[in-house]
């Protein structure tokens, strides 16, 4: 009797105990974990040979979200998860090759071993062929191959200019860098052949390097940019700034080195190494700027053109040097100048030139793509993969830079108009980059029986602007504005090539964000009369003189058109 | 005395008859037929000007969605005082702005999922930009008045689009009043178009426009 009574009471209190223990089970501990889709805490270490490695990134493979190893090499993640999942948990850090490790549904996973990079650049590597690339990467290699980054060499402008020749082959046909300076080679090559310059003296003929066994590509390749692992200041180079390469075979077997922005690219045909410098504008730096070194002893004076806090931007001390081209430097000077608060502070260079486009959807096509899919790929969120089209200069993202609105009113014998010009959404300067380029704004103002009007108040377009008839593009002398950085020599001539200028004598292309105003006073017979302005926003990539005289057939892109 | 009161009387009343009749006068409806479109969907119709009109807009919900790198609607009309939410419905974050004179403001960027609004106090056009999709663009038309309609893809419009503004939460929207109006079109492929139009005193009036390729012109010179 006792004894069932104690069997009954042990019985009751047992009931109780597991009860207790069950109601205040947490969520995520272990038992909760088997049987729901919470968050499931995921813990461990990141060691090398030398230790535990501190600060390393590490996280769910393919997810948006990392934690850093603290001094021991400890991390502790939290991912949602389904019972029973396995994960690639990747650790990366730069200097480091990537590495990872599964994480079973349950118990502690292993350690993730970090091999070291030692630094040991081999300048007679032989740069992988964007080929190579292609077999896993298909629609990143593709689209690079149809941007201008992938035949910066080949580019027949580029060479008509450099040898001095036009369309048809014709020699001797100014301007033409070698016809000036038929002993120099020139650095041309340290952009637009990187991979040959790399390899030794970047002073050398372009064709030379075109057909040189280097060359496995004919621009700026794949293997070249994922090959960089930083960009440093070099004063030496034509842009002031030099990609700091780490050539050599990964230590890990066979596998390709690689730089790039995923920590957590762990795959067997690449040693992918963590490295900031690709999600940031100083990345582009190492190419986008020009500088030019006076004759020594000869300044120019850059007080009429540029502001004190943009001359500081270019970071040039004296007049010594002239800024050809200085794309990352109007980007870091806007970006400098913003406030924290800014929505734009923080927006880069890849944003724009790397984006989506429509044609590229649907997303998923894209986010693991080639043979890569079927073996290695991670699938990650759209939002994490730059496409490689390098866009610039064309009518979309031209219609995206800039904007255009007209405003107008008659005033007796008179017709007030006024343009506003912004520079919506260009980072830089705009037009940039090379200075053939242009930006014109060209008015026709005409009375109700379509006449035109008279200008009485109000810019024209320079003689450069094309002489002839209107109707073949040539809008010299109508009212209207241009935008361009005009190159000067020494006689006074305009729109020189850069071994040419002494100095700059306008740059009136649009900041970023900001509204260029310009007023226009027409007269007008009619007080009654309905008069009609059309404004145009033309983009020009080839000023008109030399696009004539190496007889270059370049299209004008009608960047917006307005109509009061 | 009591005789001309009777007949004042009776005249109130005539008059008192009519009243909703003029004010039922009628509806503008017609096509739009364009040179050099693939297809006359998103015109803008719109009046110059209009007899005045009391709209509640407190309780408005205009909405322009982004998905698939695309603003949905392409254009959309809506009377000075509106706002609109920009919810983001894509895949990857968007960052809409405008520079125009009309109205400008910038939204930063902000993820899937999230939404915000902006009051438009001004008429006028706001071209709406993305910050990192170049291809992105989209038109919001402050009117002066809700006697608008944007055509669909047949080219027809009805003004006032009273389906679409009820939609977006405006009510009472009558017909419009005998009288002539100035009809106006705008889309950013068009040339602006004019036309005058007469509302006669009892039933609805149909209009035909045809429409060519070229500049747009400002929504009120």
């Amino acid at each position: 009797m006792f004894m069932k009574k104690m069997n009954l009471l042990i019985g009751f209190f047992l009931i109780l105990g597991v009860c207790t223990v069950l109601f205040f089970e947490k969520p995520g501990s272990a038992r909760a974990r088997l049987i729901s889709t919470h968050d499931r805490i995921i813990q461990g270490q990141v060691i090398s040979e030398y230790g535990p490695v501190e600060n390393a990134r590490v996280r769910v493979a393919g997810t948006e979200t990392f934690v850093l190893t603290d001094r021991q090499g400890n991390f502790k993640l939290s991912t949602k998860s389904l019972t029973g999942n396995k994960f690639w948990i990747t650790a990366g850090k730069e200097g480091w090759f990537n590495n990872a490790q599964v994480a079973p549904p349950s118990g502690r996973m292993n350690d993730i071993f970090l091999y070291p990079i030692f630094f040991n650049d081999q300048p007679d590597y032989r740069f992988i062929s964007p080929v190579t690339c292609s077999r896993c990467h298909v629609k990143l290699t593709r689209y690079w191959d149809q941007s201008k980054m992938a035949h910066t060499t080949s580019n027949p402008k580029v060479l008509d200019i450099y040898y001095g020749r036009d369309a048809f082959q014709n020699k001797n046909v100014a301007p033409g860098y070698r016809l000036d300076n038929p002993d120099k080679e020139g650095n041309c090559v340290a952009c637009h052949a990187p991979s040959v310059a790399a390899a030794g003296s970047w002073t050398k003929d372009l064709e030379t390097a075109l057909w040189s066994a280097r060359t496995e590509w004919d621009g700026i390749s794949c293997d070249f940019c994922h090959k960089v692992r930083n960009v440093i200041s070099d004063k030496t180079r034509p842009s002031g700034k030099r990609p700091v390469l780490e050539r050599q075979t990964a230590t890990k077997g066979s596998s390709i080195m690689v730089f790039g922005p995923y920590d957590d690219v762990v795959v067997p045909p690449m040693g992918a190494s963590y490295s900031s410098i690709y999600d940031k504008g100083r990345f582009c730096s190492s190419c986008h700027g020009h500088f030019e070194p006076l004759e020594k002893g000869k300044t120019w004076n850059h007080s009429k053109v540029y502001s004190d806090s943009e001359w500081k931007g270019f970071g040039l001390k004296d007049n010594t040097i002239l800024p050809v081209q200085t794309t990352y430097q109007e980007w870091k000077h806007w970006q400098d100048q913003l406030s924290a608060k800014d929505p734009n502070k923080g927006k880069k260079c890849q944003d724009c030139h790397m984006s989506w486009r429509k044609e590229m959807l649907p997303y998923d096509n894209h986010v693991v793509d080639g043979g890569a899919r079927n073996m290695w790929g991670t699938y990650r969120s759209p939002k994490n993969i730059r496409p490689h089209h390098f866009d610039g200069g064309t009518k979309t993202q031209l219609k995206t830079a800039l904007s255009m609105e007209l405003e107008g009113k008659t005033n007796g014998n008179k017709l007030n108009i006024n343009v506003y010009i912004t520079n919506t959404n260009g980072g830089h300067w705009v037009p940039t980059g090379e200075t053939m380029r242009s930006v014109m704004l060209v008015i026709n103002a005409v009375n109700s029986n379509g006449k035109s009007l008279k200008m009485l108040k109000g810019e024209q377009l320079p003689g450069w602007a094309g002489k002839g008839k209107v109707d073949a593009g040539n809008y010299a002398g109508l009212p209207g504005a241009v935008f361009a950085k005009v190159l000067q020599d020494d006689n006074g001539n305009l729109n020189v090539p850069f071994w040419r200028a002494t100095s700059i004598a306008t740059d009136t292309r649009i900041r970023p964000k900001t509204t260029v105003t310009l007023s226009y006073e027409f007269a007008l017979k009619d007080p009654e009369d309905e008069p009609t302005v059309e404004a145009k926003l033309i983009y020009r990539p080839v000023m008109r003189p030399l696009a004539k005289s190496k007889k270059w057939s370049v299209d004008d892109i009608l960047i917006t058109s307005n109509v009061w | 005395m009591k005789r001309y009161l009777n007949v004042i009387c009776s005249m109130v009343f005539i008059l008192f008859l009519y009243l909703p009749g003029l004010a039922m006068a009628g509806k503008i409806t017609g096509t739009v037929k364009v040179n050099g479109l693939r297809s006359p969907v998103d015109i803008l119709v719109y009046l110059v000007k209009a007899p005045p009109v009391q709209e509640d807009l407190s309780k408005t919900k205009f909405i322009m969605d982004q998905q698939n790198l695309t603003f949905n609607p392409h254009i959309l009309p809506i009377p000075v005082g509106a706002s609109v939410d920009f919810p983001n419905n894509d895949k990857v974050d968007h960052n809409i702005f405008s520079l125009s004179r009309t109205k400008k403001f910038n939204l930063g960027s902000y993820k899937p999922g999230d939404s915000k609004a902006v009051l438009f106090d001004k008429p006028g056009i706001v071209e709406l930009r993305c910050d990192v999709h170049a291809e992105m663009a989209a038109y919001i038309m402050v009117l002066k008045n809700p006697y608008f309609s944007v055509t669909d893809d047949q080219g027809r419009f009805e003004i006032p689009d009273s389906k679409h503004l009820e939609q977006n939460g405006i009510k009472g929207i009558k017909n419009l009043p005998a009288g002539n109006y100035v009809l106006k079109i705008w889309h950013e492929k068009l040339k602006t178009q004019k036309q005058m139009v007469t509302i006669p005193e009892n039933g609805d009036v149909s209009v035909e426009i045809t429409a060519t390729r070229g500049t747009p012109g400002v929504l009120y010179k």
